[in-house]
């Protein structure tokens, strides 16, 4: 029995033993990051979500990156010059632009980096576009259409689902030569190799074309062309191309693999555990990384996630905000801020699509709106004077937040905040809402339904504040509060169904027409949304302005065309601005190094940081 | 006994059939744009998307008979889907799951039915007395707490304030040699694998990450045992060859455990069958907090991204899992009790 004792209390002891040893670092070598979710696809042409970025980021390279904190200034990366007009390298005023690529680059599997890589890998890219992917950056950089297949269908003059089958055969022998000059007219003289150097042409000039390229950016990731051959990828030819174009996210052997010539390798991605471990490139031409280790691990709970951070066995955990006071304060914990280039709107419709459920009686007569309701530049105006900005900022965002004159957050051209803002004021939004409709507003008063994209309580927030103000104008204002799940939100996106809804954009390369033209131009993701009528009104006041801001490549006359149409924006409230939230970023006070880009997919720069108590 | 069981196994096609085509119907009943948020998860997917052509390209707008018909044809010819969420095949997205879950299942099953029958027969024996009030009062608070409330507190206890029982599978280290190739994996069970692979330590660790879902499932679960146990043991206590085996001045133990306890334990057999078939249904709200892998979380993710192929799949591997679990309940009858007979 004594025996059984001892036993039993060496077996307690070993099993209970844990280094409580705060004085020491763990896991000095190894990076524990606790995500929520994880990656998409390691595919870097089909990857648009941060969390594919995060990993795709630190195990391929661009030809640039983004220089410290900066997202207008560059350092080279696999190339050895950043283009410009001063040294020669970008031509033609702006439509040519030349990068002398590095030399004595290994791949993780140990090829050398060549110019033909580098050509390869956007070619492959950009034919293989799949759909709902990032491709269109530099389809539309490069050419001026949105997905290969439009511009497949224009130069052709025969629509893609025509010619290729969803197996990718062709329907008929017919196209297949067409198919083969349409690469070699346009797609292959587009990128060439020329010497060193890999040569970009483009149609017109793109101001923002070298932040498409930059690092962070896992759509210009450079890929191994002989790796890819043999998994199976493109093969380089110009005949059967258009076999390699669309697949399903499954369907390429990228999904799960990664061999570039970044800093990290992929060790492994388990899917199980959403877990990737990335280990250090030992062999990494330039400054190695001082982690042997990184962990990125998607912890959906955060209780869970601010356990481990207490307990240090994570270095650093994603923090929404209102979690920020759980961890603010606690003892080897630190918070850091960063500002992203995102924006969260209201928006208004102006033409409802007539059988939405959200518009109640579809009259003016108290118990709903017309599907046109939002058409009277004194209703947006009204609704534009009835938020109250610095008390959502202040109270709800808890100070984390700027109020932004129009879409474009700050940080990025064409932003200034001397623009003019609407003040809440409630006087003269019941003034506005007097004059609209010709007083009929006013008389009859409304019902209408305000819609967020659920999952975000300060969305949610936003939404009742303006409620509670609108209705205390006159008691014959009723609004309806709806959070609407992704799902029904897409649904009615496509129907054209939302009466005024709020919803927010991530950059997807930090230049003010990716914000612009997804709001305000006519083809854009939130410009369709907003109603024919809309489309009709930026067709004519603000496409051709929005067009010319892209090719201009003066930023100063840049900006003021930005200033230009953010006025009109301001003048007709074509929608109301929110904030641009602040985030947080809570980690062990051993984690040294840590440095923010406002464009970086993910929340760590794991080259650069190391722990050290 | 041999056609019975083959009976049953003969429905099981059609029990499956039922349930996959009702579940079909009900994803039907959303629209094909709405499905189109498992392949566009956020709005910036939408620049450049003609929404049409995916809805086509994943035949998302087919008569709902014709995608029930080709989900039906591919299921047999073994191929479940592709699974958005779990980013695998969907037959080997839960293949991989399930040793997790039957671990914790088992690990779980244990304390569950010790505590369960020792107690509530514990509780019988005192009947209306302070011990047996005792005893139901701790396992109605166990019963009604939440599991995410009382999962937490023993998070927040047992790993915030103690840092005994960390959530996860493995700790680092352990994974690290888990995941090398001189460790081979046998069981997909980490407790069972380490001990085949001789690695005592990696066992230990293994144990300690089960500690504190084990801790949660058995507060939670064991409370309905000891009831089932506890009026079972009554009613038979009352029975007359209980009063004939005291009359015959057998020794009280014996009473109790031998001529007692053996019958009041027949309905708790059947009892004990299905809590353990719910754990192997997954414990979504367990895993969640203590961040285990399992089936659980797996299948709620999928139903909250609307990936139906995880959906079906996962939804089809239950029912094979109830069925075959209430055969072997059923089974266990003819074992315990011989005057049932399975014919």
């Amino acid at each position: 029995m004594k025996r059984f004792f001892a036993v039993l209390s060496l077996a307690l002891f070993i099993f209970l033993w844990v280094p409580f040893a705060f004085s020491e670092v763990k896991n000095p070598d190894t990076y524990i990051y606790l995500a929520i979710g994880e990656a998409d696809t390691l595919d870097p042409h089909y990857a648009y979500d941060t969390a594919s970025g995060e990993v795709i980021n630190f195990v391929y390279e661009n030809l640039i990156a983004y220089k410290g904190e900066s997202v207008t200034e560059f350092v080279p990366r696999l190339a050895t010059e950043v283009p410009t007009v001063e040294n020669g390298l970008v031509r033609d005023e702006g439509k040519t632009y030349v990068f002398p690529i590095r030399k004595g680059v290994k791949f993780h599997n140990g090829n050398e980096l060549t110019p033909e890589d580098v050509e390869y890998s956007f070619e492959r890219g950009i034919l293989f576009d799949p759909y709902a992917g990032p491709m269109w950056m530099l389809i539309e950089a490069l050419f001026g259409y949105e997905t290969l297949e439009d511009f497949v269908q224009d130069k052709i003059g025969v629509a893609w689902s025509e010619m290729v089958d969803e197996e990718g055969n062709l329907k008929s022998e017919e196209y297949r030569q067409k198919l083969i000059d349409f690469y070699t007219t346009y797609i292959d003289p587009a990128i060439e190799v020329e010497g060193d150097t890999v040569v970009f042409r483009l149609t017109r000039p793109f101001a923002p074309f070298l932040s498409i390229l930059a690092q962070n950016a896992s759509w210009s990731a450079i890929l191994d062309k002989e790796t890819c051959v043999a998994l199976g990828l493109w093969d380089g030819q110009a005949d059967g191309w258009w076999k390699y174009h669309n697949w399903k996210k499954e369907k390429s052997p990228l999904y799960e693999k990664a061999i570039g010539t970044g800093p990290f390798k992929l060790l492994e991605w388990d899917r199980t555990q959403q877990k990737v471990t990335l280990v250090r490139n030992e062999e990494y031409w330039g400054e190695k990384p001082k982690l042997a280790k990184v962990i990125i691990w998607g912890v959906d709970e955060w209780s869970t996630r601010r356990s481990m951070l207490e307990a240090g066995d994570a270095d650093q955990i994603y923090t929404p905000l209102q979690y920020l006071d759980q961890v603010k304060g606690l003892p080897g914990v630190v918070i850091r801020e960063g500002s992203r280039l995102t924006i969260t709107a209201l928006h208004f419709n102006w033409s409802v699509a007539k059988d939405s459920k959200y518009l109640g009686s579809g009259k003016l007569d108290g118990e709903g709106i017309p599907p046109d309701f939002f058409s009277d530049v004194h209703v947006r105006k009204a609704f534009s004077y009835a938020f109250d900005y610095d008390t959502f900022i202040e109270q709800v965002l808890k100070g984390y937040g700027h109020r932004i004159p129009s879409v474009i957050p700050r940080g990025l051209l064409g932003f200034n905040e001397n623009l003019p803002m609407y003040p809440f004021d409630l006087e003269k939004a019941k003034e506005e809402f007097q004059k609209a409709w010709n007083g009929e507003v006013w008389e009859k008063g409304f019902k209408l339904t305000l819609l967020y994209n659920t999952g975000n309580e300060a969305r949610q927030t936003a939404c009742e504040m303006l409620k509670e103000h609108i209705e205390s104008l006159n008691p014959k204002f009723k609004i309806e509060v709806q959070g609407v799940q992704w799902p029904t939100y897409l649904d009615a996106y496509r129907q054209g169904q939302l009466p005024a809804f709020i919803i927010g954009w991530l950059a997807d390369y930090p230049d003010p027409h990716n914000f612009i033209f997804t709001y305000y131009h006519s083809n854009g993701v939130y410009g369709t949304t907003q109603g024919e009528a809309f489309r009709k009104f930026a067709q004519e006041n603000l496409d051709a302005l929005i067009e010319k801001a892209i090719e201009e490549t003066d930023p100063a006359k840049r900006q003021a065309l930005y200033e230009e149409i953010q006025k009109i924006a301001y003048e007709n409230a074509l929608g109301i601005p929110l904030y641009q939230p602040e985030e947080v970023y809570a980690m062990r006070s051993w984690v040294k190094g840590w440095a923010f880009n406002p464009m970086r997919p993910g929340e760590a720069n794991y080259d650069g940081i190391w722990k050290e108590e | 006994m041999i056609f019975y069981i083959l009976r049953r196994l003969l429905f099981l096609p059609v029990t499956l059939f039922g349930i996959s085509l009702l579940l079909f119907l009900m994803i039907g009943l959303l629209g094909p744009y709405q499905r189109l948020a498992t392949f566009i998860n956020s709005p910036e997917r939408l620049k450049g998307v003609d929404v049409d052509k995916l809805v086509e390209l994943y035949g998302l707008n087919d008569p709902l008979i014709v995608q029930y018909g080709r989900w039906l044809k591919n299921v047999l010819q073994g191929n479940l889907g592709w699974s958005y969420v779990g980013k695998e095949p969907v037959l080997s997205a839960i293949l991989k799951r399930f040793p997790y879950t039957l671990e914790l299942a088992l690990f779980a099953a244990i304390p569950i039915i010790f505590l369960g029958t020792s107690l509530g027969v514990l509780a019988a024996l005192h009947h209306n007395k302070p011990l047996d009030h005792g005893l139901r009062i701790f396992a109605v608070v166990g019963w009604s707490f939440p599991d995410f409330v009382f999962g937490l507190f023993v998070l927040m206890l047992f790993y915030g304030t103690l840092g005994w029982f960390p959530p996860g599978n493995l700790s680092v280290w352990a994974e690290e040699i888990v995941k090398s190739p001189y460790f081979r994996s046998f069981t997909g069970m980490l407790t069972l694998d380490a001990l085949l692979n001789g690695r005592f330590d990696v066992f230990l660790d293994a144990l300690r990450h089960l500690a504190g879902p084990v801790l949660t499932l058995t507060y939670v679960e064991f409370a309905f045992l000891l009831r089932i146990t506890r009026s079972s043991m009554l009613e038979v206590l009352r029975k007359e060859y209980v009063r004939t085996a005291r009359a015959k001045g057998l020794d009280e133990r014996v009473v109790i455990h031998k001529h007692a306890k053996r019958n009041a334990l027949i309905p708790v057999a059947t009892v004990s069958g299905q809590t353990i078939i719910g754990l192997l249904a997954g414990t979504v709200i367990v895993e969640t907090i203590f961040n285990r892998t399992g089936l659980g979380s797996f299948i709620a993710l999928a139903a909250t991204q609307l990936d139906y192929a995880s959906i079906m799949g996962g939804t089809l591997f239950f029912g094979l899992i109830l069925v075959i679990g209430n055969l072997c309940v059923d089974l266990s009858y003819a074992f315990i009790d011989p005057r049932v007979r399975l014919e």
